[in-house]
């Protein structure tokens, strides 16, 4: 009697785990539904011109860089299909300069490596 | 559009400060402001909420490209750090120099080539091409 009472009482608990793992695992399916649907409202609203950004060709942004990087010695400056990749070493105070610089080239992204000192 | 709610607070200072042809795009989860700011205050207002946002601009997901519009026939300074800026024949440091301007020298703007090269005349009518960035533009 104590072995059934024990069984039941086994399944009964392995009955209630799944029921309460099965609402665990639809809750966030709801919430990714509704998160959908804000993101579908909030793109409906934002005021976003079509025109696609302008990216400059790897040799215009090479002869940029040259120009923008020639003051900062420890600077190297890549360019591959529109990226930027900044290597090297540069001071704190001289870094939004420089970065100013690079971003008004029309690069399609800037990855900065530098060793900020 | 995540990243406009990342950087918020640069695109709203932005509009509220009069940049001119303001456009804020999102592509391929980068973010591009482009636009003209009404002065170099305004800029580097911009860039400091920039470093704020993006401590030394490390996450490569912002193309922050707004220049002080340039006025022709206006003056700028000269704000190298110590040297004296080269004027150059041609747009681009592989161009000849053909005069100096001084620290804290006052120039007048006569074309603007790019976002990165202007023309410039001295006092003493020396007259080239010089990296924007070392001028203040009022």
């Amino acid at each position: 009697m104590i072995q059934i009472k024990a069984k039941s009482f086994l399944y009964g608990f392995l009955l209630l785990s799944t029921v309460q793992f099965a609402e665990c695992k639809s809750k966030p399916k709801e919430s990714d539904t509704s998160g959908q649907s804000t993101r579908i409202d909030s793109s409906a609203t934002t005021n976003t011109p079509s025109a696609p950004v302008e990216i400059a060709p790897d040799d215009a942004l090479q002869t940029g860089l040259r120009d923008a990087t020639k003051d900062y010695p420890d600077v190297k400056a890549e360019a591959n299909n529109g990226e930027v990749t900044l290597t090297g070493s540069i001071t704190r105070d001289r870094l939004p300069n420089l970065m100013q610089s690079v971003n008004s080239l029309h690069p399609k992204k800037i990855i900065n490596n530098l060793t900020v000192k | 559009m995540v990243l406009d709610i990342k950087y918020k607070e640069l695109i709203d200072t932005a509009k509220s400060s009069g940049v001119s042809d303001l456009q804020v795009r999102e592509q391929n989860n980068v973010l591009y402001i482009d636009g003209n700011a009404p002065s170099g205050n305004v800029k580097d207002e911009l860039w400091n909420i920039y470093n704020k946002i993006d401590p030394d601009f490390r996450a490569g997901d912002l193309v922050l490209n707004v220049n002080v519009a340039v006025t022709t026939g206006s003056k700028a300074k000269v704000i190298t750090e110590s040297s004296n800026l080269n004027i150059r024949k041609g747009p681009g440091t592989d161009q000849a120099i053909v005069g100096k301007g001084a620290h804290n020298e006052m120039v007048t703007i006569l074309n603007k080539t790019n976002d990165q090269w202007v023309l410039i005349k001295t006092d003493k009518n020396v007259e080239g091409y010089v990296y924007t960035q070392y001028l203040e533009l009022t």
